[in-house]
């Protein structure tokens, strides 16, 4: 059981992470029906943001934690003024930002694999490395950080979108968005918020990962596809969906990897596996959007 | 282009090889099964406007396939051959009756999974398929006991090519090729109409997925080992992005994007080295920004450009 419980905490903290990058995918896919697969090179930015700040010019970790989300939500912006509101306000066809966005993911990944030699970075600890112990759960502090800030997160965005004005409009750009726009709310706007947004979780996700897997120009593709999967099994229409599918995900992932019979190899299957089933069967996700 | 304008450009790539030294036959060859990759892409992508990350894993398939038929299993190469095409046809039609329903990027998610999930088996095979380092030492089996090697074996490549182009260009000016363009532009009126969209869909997916497979056959004797690397996810981008900057829906576009992506780092590479992936990127951003229509519309609007 004590082998049961640790397995836990640790699947719970990378489920965390998954459902952090499936909340930086929603937050774009509910109004603007993109999906904006650089979200893994902006936790990959995120990340050398912690390499940058943290660990070469050694800022408290909660200044550089702030810089770092104030530069990606800088980041998110600017990708969208460069890359999607040209094609959006040209009426060009949906896929057209998805494909830039594509394009954006390889200009990210180059400029960091040109500034920075390509082995891994290390990003420290906020609490140093140690353990905690809460009756018969235990696991590392970065665990239980990780699964603070994300609930904090959550918990944030859950309040954003049901209970102020400005996640109300959001959520009625999403539902119909010519109609939104007819009840005065700015498109432009909303879509570029929604891409700081998204940016932030992206970037908060990879700095909180980046001590354990340390920070590297390849990281962003898996985790990209990870969180897709996870916001696949949550379902895009609400922001719980997101953390649910990251936690099963992970669960699923690391409890397979400990316990099935099956090559350690293939354990890297399972992710690819969840997301074809879900996208083929449960293309809706288990969480359905509130009516 | 008609039929002796095709012969003669044939007769000039097919002749081309024995003028080059190993060296450039080793890039001219690679360049002529891009051309053909990409060709296939584009008619799956620009003319029949699904997006898929599969492409490079049915090559794979392709290329693993005769191999492992041809020294695991001992199968004579004609028999070999036939049962990899026939492999590769099962696979996609496999894939594509299920995700083609997927709409718009999530096709292209789907493809990515299983694209990724094709190296997890290439990795995790066991002798059959080599693990990571892949299959090697071994040779293509004489036919009628010549043996076909150097400039004579990029002579197959060029009829692989013009043969794929043949067949596609055939493909795009048929009752086929149009229903394709109408199930892209918009599926609802191309219901309406009459084209059955799921059906146009699957065999779309099918046979250029296929293709893609023959042209792995092909490359499989090319380096004389196939690993997982080649197969991967990289190249499955690169694909899409050649097409889109040559300009996606045009066969001109897939050949000139494929020439232009394929030789830049030969070119960029000794001037600014590892920088050059970054000029690739903005370029594909540029292309999608800036000439919806890729390099060929370019080239269209300079020729019909009205005075």
């Amino acid at each position: 059981l004590r082998d049961f419980l640790e397995l836990a905490v640790s699947a719970a903290a990378s489920g965390c992470i998954y459902g952090l990058v499936a909340l930086a995918y929603l937050l774009m896919i509910r109004p603007t029906g993109i999906i904006n697969f650089a979200v893994g090179e902006w936790a990959m930015l995120g990340a050398f943001g912690g390499f940058v700040l943290l660990t070469r010019y050694e800022w408290p970790y909660p200044l550089g934690m702030a810089a770092v989300i104030g530069f990606m939500l800088l980041v998110g912006w600017g990708t969208e003024r460069i890359a999607v509101r040209p094609l959006v306000e040209r009426g060009a066809p949906l896929l057209a930002p998805i494909l830039a966005l594509l394009g954006m993911l390889v200009v990210f990944r180059e400029i960091v694999s040109v500034s920075f030699p390509p082995d891994p970075h290390p990003v420290p600890y906020p609490f140093g490395i140690g353990r905690l112990e809460l009756g018969p759960v235990g696991g590392s502090y970065q665990s239980f950080f990780i699964i603070g800030v994300t609930l904090a997160v959550f918990a944030g965005a859950w309040l954003f979108f049901e209970r102020t004005v400005a996640g109300k409009s959001f959520e009625a750009v999403a539902i119909h968005r010519r109609a939104a726009a007819l009840m005065g709310i700015n498109l432009s706007r909303v879509t570029a918020l929604s891409f700081a947004g998204g940016a932030g979780a992206a970037g908060l996700a990879g700095l909180l990962v980046s001590p354990n897997i340390s920070a590297h120009y390849l990281m962003g593709v898996p985790l990209a596809i990870q969180g897709f999967t996870a916001l696949v099994i949550g379902g895009v229409g609400r922001v719980e969906g997101a953390l649910l599918g990251g936690l099963l995900l992970a669960f699923a992932e690391q409890f397979i990897a400990r316990y099935a019979p099956i090559a350690s190899g293939y354990t890297q299957g399972v992710p690819l596996l969840f997301l074809m089933i879900f996208l083929l069967v449960r293309p809706t996700g288990l969480l359905r959007a509130r009516a | 282009m008609s039929y002796a304008r095709g012969l003669a450009v044939f007769a000039v790539l097919a002749a081309l090889p024995f003028f080059l030294g190993n060296y450039y036959n080793d890039v001219y060859r690679k360049l002529l099964l891009w051309i053909t990759l990409a060709l296939g892409y584009n008619f799956l992508f620009g003319i029949c406007g699904q997006v898929a990350f599969s492409h490079f894993a049915f090559y794979g398939v392709g290329a693993y396939s005769i191999v492992i038929f041809l020294f695991q299993f001992n199968l004579p190469l004609p028999l070999a051959m036939v049962l990899g095409v026939v492999l590769c046809a099962i696979v996609a039609l496999a894939v594509a009756i299920p995700s083609t329903r997927l709409e718009g990027f999530y096709l292209a998610l789907a493809t990515l999974a299983l694209a990724q999930l094709f190296i997890v088996v290439l990795n995790e095979g066991g002798a059959v398929t080599g693990g990571t380092g892949g299959l090697a030492n071994y040779r293509l089996p004489d036919i009628f006991g010549v043996r076909i090697a150097g400039p004579g074996y990029t002579v197959v490549i060029v009829a692989l090519l013009a043969g794929t182009y043949a067949l596609l260009r055939r493909l795009d000016h048929s009752w086929f090729g149009r229903a394709c363009r109408a199930v892209r532009d918009n599926p609802e009126a191309a219901a309406a109409m009459g084209v059955d969209v799921a059906r146009t869909k699957v065999i779309a997916f099918t046979l250029t997925s296929a293709l893609a497979g023959v042209a792995g056959m092909v490359y499989a004797f090319v380096d004389n080992t196939v690993n997982p690397p080649i197969f991967g996810l990289e190249n499955a981008f690169l694909i899409l992005f050649m097409v889109i900057v040559g300009g996606a829906g045009r066969h001109a576009g897939a050949v000139v994007g494929a020439t232009l992506l394929f030789l830049m780092p030969f070119f960029l590479s000794p001037l600014i080295g590892h920088h050059h992936v970054l000029v690739f990127g903005v370029l594909v951003v540029a292309a999608i920004l800036v000439w919806p229509k890729g390099l060929v519309g370019i080239w269209d609007a300079i020729r019909f450009r009205h005075p």
